[in-house]
């Protein structure tokens, strides 16, 4: 079993590098912006691996269902390389290279199987623009062999149709919820249900991974924190008692004040000055 | 004395009198003003993240738990005399304003943001200052407090921590930096919201925001 995975991996290689070189395409990001946050997403069952990033081992024994990262990369080409653990690079099970990362992006790499169980790895573009005060981003990725299936938040599809290796996403109120997966337009229960704690001002970012045939169905979940957003303000009053500055009246005083000194002064010179 | 000259000291004293009045109004209606406010912006400063860690951090990509947050539910500013009970509160979601309750003896916890239990970031809490409803709001005197008060904050788990004030500062609403004071990493530190400034009568608004920041002691 876990041969023909690492066979079916080597066989993946080339459209990996297919699907590195899209990024690129649809992440032209700010051009000052050179640093890229990478995260690596293991969703292959039963095919734990070391990965390489230029030859260089930067992962030791990366187990299916765990996330690595971010790694800060600089915007540019890397090669990656998966070897079974402890074995030398020379001896890859998947390789890419040259795999395009641009700059100022937030990327999962995604390693896991096709809708007809191949493995692959996609490359996928984090949505890391502000949520809204009181809401929270919730990312959902096809990346398991199964058909297209819906996703439900307490019973009702929110996500219809989604297919491998795609995502569908959406800003909903903080807080929790109880999701499943469903085969595609059916009640039949293909993940779940688990009970989703989104926070406010992350995203939560779920995959969907392993086979229905081999009944390896999971999730994989990955949150980035640090996208919310202040309140629009604080109103907190409207009484008015504790206004500061002064009112209109405070004028009319300072003005009659002025005057009754004026009056008064000019009143007692002319007064001195007639008796004289 | 003839009349005259009776006549005109009465018109100086009067003009005094009104005078002093109006100082004194001029005095006691000052704005609360600011004070500490470098120390405010340098406690939201983020400490500069470690340059390139040597080993990539590798999480197992459970779904996420409920976090453990501390809500503080009561509120100690002896200075002030505030004894005031806080609820936990969000947004208004046709405002997209904070939802400071609306019984002014009451004041507001931000409960999306950390809790008293944070190693980082503001605990925000709001309250009125007033309301033409309900007279004077648990924060009418907040703009009194000043640099080393203290603030005593207890959490929902009895544990009551104290603060001391270090900043008070009043901003106009529309200028007031809002992200700072509900920063979710900088220094840990609690930030007190309020109204105040001058008065709109007719449109029932003051036009700024009083903010006083408080660290752990």
């Amino acid at each position: 079993m876990q041969l023909s995975y690492f066979r079916r991996v080597a066989a993946g290689g080339a459209v990996a590098a297919l699907a590195f070189a899209g990024v690129g395409a649809f992440t032209a990001g700010p051009a000052y912006a050179a640093t890229s946050k990478v995260s690596v997403v293991h969703g292959i069952p039963d095919t734990p691996v070391d990965v390489y990033v230029n030859g260089k081992k930067t992962l030791d024994n990366f187990k299916p269902g765990d996330v690595a990262g971010p790694l800060n990369l600089e915007e540019g080409d890397y090669d990656i390389a998966l070897t079974k653990p402890g074995e030398p690079i020379g001896s890859a099970i998947l390789k890419v290279d040259n795999a395009a990362v641009p700059g100022g992006a937030n990327i999962s790499i995604a390693a896991h199987l096709d809708a007809a169980g191949q493995p692959k790895i996609t490359p996928f573009v984090n949505d890391v623009s502000k949520v809204d005060a009181g809401k929270a981003r919730l990312i959902v990725r096809h990346t398991a062999a199964a058909p297209a299936v819906d996703v439900r938040a307490g019973g009702t599809p929110v996500f219809e149709d989604l297919t491998n290796p795609n995502e569908a996403k959406g800003d909903v109120d903080a807080g929790n919820v109880k999701a499943d997966v469903v085969l595609a337009g059916t009640d039949t229960v293909a993940i779940g249900p688990a009970d989703l704690n989104l926070k406010e001002g992350t995203a939560t970012i779920v995959y969907a991974i392993g086979s229905a045939e081999g009944k390896t169905l999971d999730v994989v979940a990955q949150t980035i924190t640090g996208l919310h957003s202040a309140p629009g303000g604080v109103p907190s009053g409207d009484g008015g008692q504790a206004g500061t500055g002064v009112d209109t009246w405070w004028y009319v005083l300072t003005g009659a004040g002025v005057l009754l000194l004026l009056g008064g002064g000019v009143r007692m010179a002319t007064a001195r000055t007639g008796r004289k | 004395m003839t009349v005259r000259n009776r006549g005109a000291l009465a018109a100086l004293a009067a003009g005094v009198a009104a005078l002093t009045v109006a100082g004194l109004v001029a005095c006691a209606n000052q704005p609360a003003g600011t004070v500490g406010a470098e120390e405010a912006s340098t406690l939201a400063s983020a400490p500069p993240t470690a340059a390139s860690a040597p080993s990539v951090p590798v999480t197992a990509g459970e779904l996420p738990a409920g976090p453990k947050i501390i809500p503080p539910v009561r509120l100690l500013i002896p200075e002030i005399g505030v004894t005031a009970t806080v609820n936990a509160v969000g947004i208004n979601e046709r405002t997209n304003d904070f939802e400071v309750p609306p019984s002014v003896d009451q004041i507001g916890w931000y409960r999306y943001g950390p809790g008293l239990e944070a190693d980082a970031g503001s605990v925000v809490i709001a309250g009125h200052v007033d309301s033409a409803k309900q007279g004077k709001g648990a924060f009418f005197r907040l703009r009194e407090l000043d640099q080393g008060d203290t603030v005593t904050a207890t959490g929902s788990d009895g544990e009551a921590r104290r603060y001391r004030v270090v900043a008070r500062e009043e901003y106009v609403k529309t200028k007031i930096p809002l992200d700072r004071y509900f920063a979710r990493d900088g220094k840990p530190r609690l930030t007190l919201i309020t109204c105040g400034g001058p008065f709109d009568a007719k449109a029932r608004k003051y036009r700024d925001n009083i903010v006083v920041t408080a660290v752990p002691v």
